[in-house]
């Protein structure tokens, strides 16, 4: 990785230093420690830097790695000729009963092929009155209506976490508190939550739900919380709006790391009519492997072509799909795909730490231009005693990459303190198209290794027209 | 090491001129010296009459515009910066006004500084370096910074320094200008001591007279000429 | 007036430093400049204005949102019931519908993406934003392409972006095929002119005319069945209101009305909505607000501080001169703080007025996601520079300039060696 080469390469520069200096590196050190205040302020803007930066590439971290994360190897994502993403595909019910049944797809233990129909809905869901401030007013959630949830738990890879079930045949049971009114039944739906909108929407509690409730944390099984409208239930008042829908959670994905971790399963015949969905979006069918899984995908893409031509593709597999036309996708490929908006923001980020870079690097030239010109005598001595010209640079250099990796090493300790934090954010992908996504926040060792590397680098950039001044100064003028 | 009439040092025909602002300023005229080994020479002159300039030559920090400068048997007026690096560490020992001491190494590593520059084990060093402070009679304050030595104390370090490497010259600038009568005595007689005890060519220059009683020869510079004092 | 040409005079006794100072200040500043006025224009986008508010109407939970076409004549009305007494109409309304579409239906790149806002042409000078409030030649303009595209039904107005994807120039042809839930909609446009609003540099403009028209036609053509996207083919409806009393009284209009019922609907402020598109970047702008800007602050005071005990350090002698020749302790203190204020309200000054030149001037401005449009500079960052500045090197050289006020008057006579 290029990183680790780089820093090999600082780590030799500063050791290949250390063995040409002559001028003992005590001489250094202990001047560094007499002018205290100096080394600890200049040190100091090293560390908030590099801790800056540290927290910021952890963040696009954090969305490269949820990306990455999110498809499963074998997996291809049908979605509808011309579609680039699942929200604005509809599907034809005839078209996914000829795919599920093409050999190339695996099957399950209980013989039926991995093929799970979803349909992908974003649906905007007001935050409750009673949350605590702070809260969004609104959000954006990612909702997924599934056929099946065991099956297409096992397409995507995805369990429970213990604790928990997938939601029942229905997909729907009856609300406890319903009572009453018996023209409309109130069924709750039941929602299985990836574990990071569970704890976006767990904050949206009050504090006196917070405090009896089963996880504090997050939201857990058991627990409800309302969107959509029930349009079948009416205030007494009549002429009023809709009661809103209720739903309770009956499990947790273990999805941290994938986009799945910010979305809501539910029952799909349930869910889609209620938000104006009559179709499904998306099919995503399990290939033996990866290479498995591009064949299909071609062969999937190119049925439609020769369908059009009116041809039938004479594959051995046999079975030609007719008129399916298809936009058929590796579902690697189509999660990797969403990295358009980490590039911006790695831009957006180099942009920024150049600049703060560049305020570093005149505090550290202040510095050492006053430390030169404090020691100017001691720059005479040295020469006059025999110290060649490089030496003197050697040693100032050193001093100055010696404040700058003290203050950057502490600038990455300070910086893994982000590691953990979640963040939310919007992956886009280059063909349109986007997730909200509740992301971790992930500092790794190629990150501390930036960090290093920067202060490293800026301490050399800072310290060099300094030590070669010093290097310059001639030992009789300095000495008068 | 020494040429074949005995003399250490040789500065034959040597001029030397600086630019101040516009004008030039001719400070050594074709001036011609000789120092036998084990000398103790006493330069002296009014301020401005060169006696640092010659010094400069003759201890490598400086080349003439004209004329030859031979230290031992090396043509040192001739020899490049780099040259005159290495050659000065061996072979020439400083002593100054004000010490110049590096304020936060100790008295035994600032003596030691000279000694990092040769291919000397860590033993040698430390025995070089002991020897030397013993010399100056510092033997018990080799852990103390200059900041916790008085004056006399600190030229000692500094003398000590001058002689850790057995150099061919001692040079001193005015060592005893920042001292009181007391410690300027006690340095001058360690200086003479050395001279006898080690076989050391000093050159010396001076404004103080107690400095020149104790020099064998004593030399004026009027001029950018030498004149001889008896 | 001689303490203070003393102070100008100590600053510029050591240049290297004080220019080295300067610009690590200049270039702290600008960061902070830079994120501060985008947080501020996110901010102004947000907030509500108090008259001639625009509120948009959508579907309530769905998003993308899509009404059927007898939403219209309810919602232009505001949902009012001439009946009621009180009910208020919008002053004036605009639909919206949304085209998606291809320059090459087999290469779905972002490059190829044509999306068009299908509309009544005469709202675009009168309700979209930033097209309503031009001046000038752009007025000039934007009237010249609104008659034209009344003139030709197949007119496209583009925006920048779009034409230099489009490889094409004003007046010619452009063929777009529909993709996802347009697929099978193809059309053929002329490109009449480009939108003078960078905010709509990725967009263009088409008379919905010619998509109602398409999408009603199509039964004919494809044995009866319907377009997919025939019956919900509304996607918004803007609403122009007086004042917010106005729109709250839309909003409960149009909440309670039974006709607007499948689906429900919801009506916002433009201000809300945008609002509500930012949610999703909530912790982006925390960070950017409570990390990144104090980040750059507190850098900005330690190169501060750093300079100013340096020179205070260096100065230590002068001072006890002074203090010797009668200068009170206080005025030391007003020295050394005035020479940091001078350098750092300086450079600050200095460094908003380049970063408001550079970015507006310069390069035209930051640009932001989706439909914010250009974000600039705004004048305020003039004097933040200077305060930031100012406030800064008066955090960092506290410390020194105590010091320095404590200066014994015994050291006058330390001897350096």
């Amino acid at each position: 990785m290029v990183v680790w080469s780089l820093l090999g390469v600082g780590a030799l520069l500063v050791f290949a230093l250390l063995v040409i200096a002559k001028v003992p590196l005590a001489y250094n050190l202990r001047n560094l420690t007499v002018r205290w205040r100096t080394t600890v302020l200049t040190a100091l803007a090293f560390t908030l830097l590099t801790a800056l930066l540290v927290v910021m590439l952890a963040f696009v971290n954090g969305m490269k790695r949820l990306t990455t994360g999110s498809g499963q190897p074998g997996n291809v994502l049908v979605l509808a000729e011309g579609a680039t993403d699942e929200t604005f595909s509809n599907l034809n019910i005839a078209d996914l009963a000829e795919i599920e049944v093409q050999p190339d797809v695996v099957h399950a233990k209980d013989g039926r092929p991995m093929a799970s129909r979803e349909t992908y809905m974003v649906v905007n869901q007001p935050v409750p009155a009673d949350a605590p401030l702070g809260r969004p007013k609104r959000r954006f959630l990612q909702l997924r209506g599934v056929e099946d949830p065991l099956l297409t738990g096992e397409v995507h890879n995805l369990r429970l976490l213990p604790g928990g079930t997938w939601f029942s045949p229905s997909g729907a049971r009856l609300d406890p508190e319903a009572g009453g009114r018996t023209a409309s039944a109130h069924p709750m739906i039941e929602v299985v939550l990836g574990e990071g909108i569970a704890r976006e929407l767990g904050r949206d509690r009050s504090p006196e739900r917070l405090a009896s409730a089963r996880n504090p944390q997050r939201l857990d099984v058991g627990d409800v919380f309302v969107l959509g409208e029930d349009p079948q239930s009416m205030e007494a008042d009549g002429g009023g709006s809709p009661r809103a829908r209720k739903w309770i959670v009956v499990g947790i994905m273990d999805s941290a790391g994938s986009t799945f971790d910010s979305e809501l399963w539910a029952k799909q015949s349930l869910v889609a009519p209620i938000f104006g969905k009559d179709t499904f979006t998306s099919l995503v069918v399990r290939t033996r492997d990866d290479q498995a899984a591009r064949t299909f995908k071609d062969f999937l893409n190119n049925a439609g072509q020769e369908a059009e031509a009116g041809k039938e593709p004479g594959k051995p597999a046999g079975g030609g799909l007719k008129r399916t036309t298809v936009n058929a996708l590796v579902e690697k490929d189509y999660y990797e795909g969403m990295t358009e908006m980490t590039e911006v923001f790695l831009v957006a980020i180099i942009i920024v730490t150049v600049f703060i870079s560049i305020g570093g690097i005149f505090g550290v030239m202040n510095t050492m231009f006053a430390a030169i010109s404090q020691r100017i005598k001691d720059i005479g001595v040295l020469r006059l005693l025999g110290y060649s010209r490089r030496q003197i640079l050697v040693s100032f250099l050193l001093e100055s990459l010696v404040i700058a990796l003290v203050g950057g090493l502490l600038g990455c300790l300070l910086g893994t303190v982000a590691n953990g934090w979640t963040a939310t954010c919007v992956v886009t992908g280059h063909a349109g198209g986007g997730k909200l996504v509740v992301l971790k926040l992930v500092v790794d060792g190629p990150i501390l290794a930036v960090g290093v590397l920067l202060s490293l680098g800026l301490g050399l950039f800072g310290g060099l027209l300094p030590a070669l001044s010093a290097m310059r100064l001639k030992p009789l003028k300095a000495l008068r | 090491m020494t040429s074949a009439n005995g003399s250490i040092v040789r500065v034959l025909g040597v001029s030397k001129s600086f630019r101040r602002g516009s004008e030039r300023v001719d400070v050594l005229n074709d001036l011609t010296l000789d120092v036998p080994e084990g000398e103790f020479l006493g330069l002296m002159g009014p301020s401005g009459s060169g006696k640092t300039t010659l010094l400069n030559l003759i201890a490598g920090l400086d080349t003439p515009d004209q004329g030859e400068v031979w230290v031992g048997d090396q043509l040192v007026s001739q020899m490049s910066e780099g040259q005159l690096a290495r050659w000065r560490t061996r072979h020439v020992g400083f002593v100054f006004q004000f010490y110049h001491l590096l304020p936060v190494l100790s008295a035994y590593e600032n003596v030691e500084l000279p000694l990092l520059l040769l291919p000397l084990s860590a033993a040698q060093r430390k025995q070089q370096v002991m020897t030397a402070l013993e010399l100056v009679g510092l033997a018990d304050r080799i852990r103390h910074r200059p900041g916790q030595l008085s004056g006399g104390q600190q030229q000692r370090v500094g003398i000590a320094r001058a002689i850790v490497t057995d150099p061919t010259l001692v040079v001193a600038d005015e060592p005893t200008g920042d001292l009181d009568a007391r410690s300027a005595e006690e340095i001058l007689d360690l200086l003479v001591e050395l001279r006898k005890t080690l076989k050391k060519t000093i050159l010396l220059v001076t404004h103080d007279p107690r400095a020149a009683v104790r020099a064998q020869r004593l030399l004026h510079l009027e001029k950018g000429k030498l004149v001889e004092q008896a | 007036m001689k303490f203070f040409l003393l102070i100008v005079k100590n600053v510029a006794r050591n240049p290297l430093r004080s220019v080295l100072t300067a610009l690590g200040s200049i270039v702290l500043v600008f960061v902070v400049t830079v994120v501060w006025s985008v947080l501020s224009f996110l901010n102004t986008v947000t907030t509500e204005k108090k008259e001639n508010l625009k509120a948009i109407v959508t579907d309530r939970w769905v998003i993308p949102s899509r009404l059927p076409s007898d939403y219209e004549r309810p919602l232009s009305e505001g949902a009012s019931n001439p009946e009621r007494r009180g009910d208020v109409k919008p002053l004036d309304y605009m639909t919206w519908q949304f085209y998606v579409g291809s320059l090459d239906p087999k290469k779905l790149a972002r490059e190829n993406f044509v999306i068009a806002v299908a509309m009544d042409a005469s709202k675009v000078t009168t309700m979209m934003e930033g097209l309503d409030s031009l001046t000038g030649e752009q007025e000039e303009e934007a009237e010249r392409l609104v008659a034209a595209m009344k003139q030709n039904r197949q007119g496209l107005v583009v925006g920048k972006n779009v034409l230099r994807n489009m490889n094409k120039r004003v007046g010619e042809r452009v063929k777009v095929s529909g993709i996802g839930n347009f697929k099978e909609l193809d059309f053929e446009f002329v490109i009449l002119g480009v939108i003078p609003e960078p905010r709509y540099d990725n967009i263009n403009v088409m008379n919905r005319e010619f998509l109602d028209e398409t999408l009603d036609a199509y039964p004919r053509t494809h044995n009866g069945r319907k377009h997919l996207m025939a019956d919900r083919r509304l996607n918004l409806v803007w609403l122009k209101l007086a004042d917010t009393a106005a729109f709250t009284q839309v909003a409960k209009q149009i909440d309670s009305a039974p006709q607007l019922r499948t689906p429900t609907v919801k009506c916002e402020t433009a201000a809300s909505s945008f609002g509500a598109f930012m949610e999703a970047f909530r912790d982006l702008i925390w960070g950017m607000r409570w990390l990144l800007a104090p980040g750059c602050l507190i850098s900005l005071s330690l190169v501060m501080a750093n300079a100013i005990s340096i020179n205070v350090r260096e100065r230590r002698l002068e001072l006890a001169v002074l203090k010797v020749l009668g200068y009170r302790p206080w005025q030391l203190l007003v020295l050394v703080l005035g020479e940091s204020l001078l350098l750092g309200a300086g450079a600050g000054l200095f460094s908003g007025g380049l970063t408001y030149a550079v970015v507006n001037w310069v390069l035209g401005g930051i640009p932001l996601l989706g439909f914010f449009g250009i974000c600039l500079v705004p004048a305020d960052a003039l004097w933040w520079g200077a305060a930031v500045g100012a406030a800064t090197s008066l955090a960092g050289s506290l410390l020194p300039a105590w010091s320095a006020r404590s200066v014994k008057v015994a050291d006058v006579f330390a001897k350096v060696a």
